[in-house]
């Protein structure tokens, strides 16, 4: 499977390429090539009538009329609304059939996942959120989404439908050659090393599945909404602080897919609390979810917040969110908490703001959700130590997505990558996707290594 | 008071009786004089009546008031009829309980693109954003309540046996965590346990989806169906079949409470608490006329009752006094 660097599966290309005929293309290489051209015409509202089809393709007219019924006939296009006629017969609009396919699409964080289903343009119709304890292990975690992915598809149109899965995963995505991509964030977790959870995912669901870090899909998210500019930031703040980054519309991941890590900026706070990475001081550690969390637990202990006092009694324990909502309405130590957070948060990005120049950061996460005193002190931070240049027209806005920008960006994602002109071209003759031979070669493969599956959920149930 | 569940996006509720009106906020409200219409899936339920009780009070208390109570009957193309009907009116607010998931969020965004300040109730469907197209969305822990009736029916099913989901066939939110949390906790903790499911795609045929899932499934042990009507139409439909298995259920209303009470075949309810909602959402509307930031999920979680603590709970949820026939069947009369 791919991290997104390949768009096809990986194990499949060099057999392909071993196949390919030198010469000559042959008619069916001819015809993928002008199928895949038509529909991203159609698909992407650049061409959508015959004429128009003909003039933006340089493809004949007889080609045209043919592959237009071909597409029709896969199922990938449907005749739509007549159009204006300008001197003869109203045209007849072809349209992308959006609900051809469906994409899965599921955010693992640390104390939470959560799983959507998408059309194949992206757009969301469902979504569901939940509590999970990753520290269960991955074959408890993949289980839960197995199960919640069936029942989703169970609502939407039934597995088969499934195109692809998008995957955002707490921390890079990071793989070697030939080797599973691992959940970085948890690697500390011994059972989560070497686990081909992503194969495992493909297995299941018999469609390709794409993998980014939870960062990088709120990005894309963010980038596809009304928020969204070519240069911009996104900030996630929760129990991770990390940044997506956006330039000239493309999202920069990095060598090492690990572009972002401003959680691991020095504050030079002295802190006594070491982070994860093994240093003192580091953003994450002083103003990341946690860290709200363990002072906020010391000012319940200490009844120096009457909010969290109270909060604690009723759920003995304390998270970001309860500061957040603290502060909200009007608890002094959680307000300054949220203040304290926010500054370093914003000196943080001070300098990211500088190099970058971008026009709009996106503030995500757990702890935006709550009001406007962390906006204001981010903002504070940044102003005070950014360029003026830099920030002359810069915006500072709170996401309004929330967590759902994850599940919006990874059905960008999959979406982008299933219909990028290579992969395309791979299946388009196919109708699906899910049909590839490299797809279910890269299955077989996965299968004689394949774990336990879960009984299905929902086993006498009627089919719906 | 613990959340099981998260928001529509992921949210972390803020309990709802944490919110308020300061001085100069209730003074404000006061002076503005608001006008605010209520659109409900449905006005006869129990359940209806006490969230718009607790809605009328919160806002009356505050000089606002409730100027149009509609009725969508479950109806998808009455509630977007309605919603861009109110979007024209002259009024400051609209409260709303989606009666859809993304088929509704067209309608429900005319409302906030007229400047009408929008308060969800129970969902926010699928492509609205909070604080563009709504200020907030206020309900129960929908998915702590789906865990309750599992809880509660999980004693009445045998070991290796059978338990069925009856829930609604729209695609909504509430009724969604409700069976999701159902299986999760089944899952986990009865794994034993076979899972059959059947949906009534509208209220009427309730009794109908209940007989279709008996008839196929005739090693039933019991039945979690995802709110009190049509929980009382299960109970008529076994009862006409000459089945007795027990059910439990979400909210306590009148009939569900008496058949609880009564020894019936409702075993277990998880209950809200409709007027403490209402009034929440009253008050959470007030803070976003005057300006207030939202959080974007305010939530109340329910609890279990059985026969044990019918009549404390349900004056709890009622806020009044249990009925002369509940005290009567507790021999508390």
């Amino acid at each position: 499977m791919t991290n997104g660097r390949k768009s096809r599966p990986a194990a499949a290309t060099p057999e392909k390429a071993s196949r390919r005929p030198i010469g000559r293309p042959k008619a069916i290489d001819v015809a993928q090539a002008s199928l895949a051209q038509l529909l991203q015409l159609i698909r992407n509202g650049r061409a959508t009538t015959r004429l128009d089809l003909e003039r933006k393709s340089d493809l004949t007219r007889a080609i045209v009329t043919d592959r237009l019924a071909t597409l029709q006939t896969l199922g990938l296009i449907e005749e739509g609304e007549l159009g204006e006629a300008i001197g003869g017969r109203a045209p007849r609009h072809f349209r992308f059939r959006a609900d051809a396919g469906a994409v899965l699409v599921a955010i693992l964080d640390r104390s939470s996942i959560a799983v959507g289903v998408a059309d194949l343009t992206g757009q969301m119709l469902g979504e569901h959120h939940e509590a999970a304890d990753l520290s269960l292990g991955p074959d408890a975690l993949l289980d839960r989404l197995t199960t919640l992915f069936l029942w989703l598809m169970g609502e939407h149109g039934g597995k088969n439908r499934i195109w692809g899965v998008g995957l955002a995963i707490p921390g890079p995505a990071e793989t070697g050659d030939g080797e599973p991509i691992s959940v970085l964030a948890l690697g500390n977790l011994s059972e989560w090393r070497d686990y081909d959870f992503v194969s495992e995912i493909a297995l299941r669901f018999g469609a390709p599945v794409f993998v980014r870090s939870s960062v990088q899909m709120m990005t894309m998210g963010e980038l596809k909404s009304d928020a969204g500019a070519a240069n911009m930031l996104f900030v996630k703040l929760g129990r991770s602080i990390s940044a997506g980054i956006v330039s000239d519309g493309r999202l920069h991941r990095g060598a090492n897919e690990a572009a972002g890590m401003i959680g691991h900026a020095a504050t030079g706070e002295n802190s006594q609390v070491s982070c994860h990475c093994g240093s003192r001081g580091c953003l994450e550690a002083v103003a990341g979810g946690d860290a709200m969390a363990r002072d906020g637990m010391a000012a319940a202990q200490q009844e120096r917040s009457p909010y969290l006092v109270d909060i604690l009694a009723r759920n003995l324990e304390i998270t970001a969110a309860d500061v957040g909502h603290g502060a909200q309405v009007g608890d002094a130590f959680c307000a300054e908490l949220m203040a304290r957070s926010g500054r370093l948060v914003g000196e943080s990005l001070a300098p990211l703001v500088n190099l970058l120049n971008p026009a709009v950061i996106v503030l995500g996460g757990t702890a935006v959700q709550s009001g406007d005193i962390l906006l204001a002190a981010v903002r504070e931070g940044i102003y005070r130590q950014s360029h003026p240049l830099v920030t002359r027209d810069l915006r500072i806005v709170r996401s309004r997505l929330g967590a759902s920008s994850g599940l919006l960006g990874a059905a960008h994602v999959v979406a982008e990558e299933l219909f990028a002109a290579d992969t395309l071209q791979n299946w388009i003759t196919l109708g699906a996707p899910r049909k590839q031979p490299e797809l279910l070669a890269l299955i077989n493969v996965a299968r004689t290594r394949r774990r336990v599956a879960p009984s299905l959920p929902l086993p006498r149930e009627p089919p719906s | 008071m613990i959340f099981t569940g998260l928001g529509p996006h992921g949210e972390h509720a803020m309990p709802a009786d944490k919110i308020g009106l300061s001085q100069a906020d209730a003074e404000k409200a006061r002076a503005s004089r608001f006008t605010i219409a209520v659109v409900l899936h449905s006005t006869t339920s129990d359940w209806s009546r006490q969230e718009l009780a607790g809605i009328v009070a919160a806002l009356g208390s505050h000089s606002a008031a409730v100027i149009e109570v509609i009725d969508c009957e479950f109806d998808k193309v009455t509630q977007a009829r309605e919603l861009h009907r109110l979007a024209n009116e002259r009024l400051d607010a609209v409260i709303s309980i989606p009666v859809g998931n993304a088929d509704m969020a067209e309608a429900h965004r005319a409302v906030s693109r007229a400047g009408k300040t929008l308060i969800l109730l129970d969902n926010a469907p699928v492509g609205l954003l909070c604080g563009v197209d709504y200020a907030g969305v206020v309900s129960a822990d929908n998915f702590g309540l789906g865990v309750i009736g599992a809880e509660l029916l999980s004693p009445y099913i045998p070991e290796e046996g059978v338990a069925g989901i009856l829930t609604y066939g729209v695609d909504f939110f509430a009724t969604n965590e409700r069976e999701i949390a159902f299986r999760k906790w089944m899952g986990l903790h009865r794994p034993d346990v076979t899972l059959v499911r059947d949906k009534f795609p509208t209220l009427g045929e309730a009794g109908s989806a209940c007989n279709r899932l008996l008839a196929e499934n005739d090693d039933l042990n019991g039945l979690f169906v995802a709110w009190d009507v049509p929980a009382i139409d299960a109970v008529a439909a076994m009862r006409a079949c000459g089945r007795d298995l027990p059910i439990t259920t979400v909210d306590l209303g009148n009939a569900v409470a008496l058949e609880l009470t009564e020894g019936g075949l409702i075993k277990g309810i998880a209950a809200q608490r409709p007027y403490d909602l209402g009034a929440a959402a009253g008050i959470a509307t007030l803070l976003a006329l005057v300006g207030q930031q939202l959080p974007p999920w305010i939530a109340l979680p329910g609890f279990g009752v059985t026969m044990r603590n019918v009549v404390e709970a349900y004056q709890v949820v009622w806020h009044a006094p249990a009925p002369a026939s509940l005290l009567r069947a507790r021999k508390l009369e």
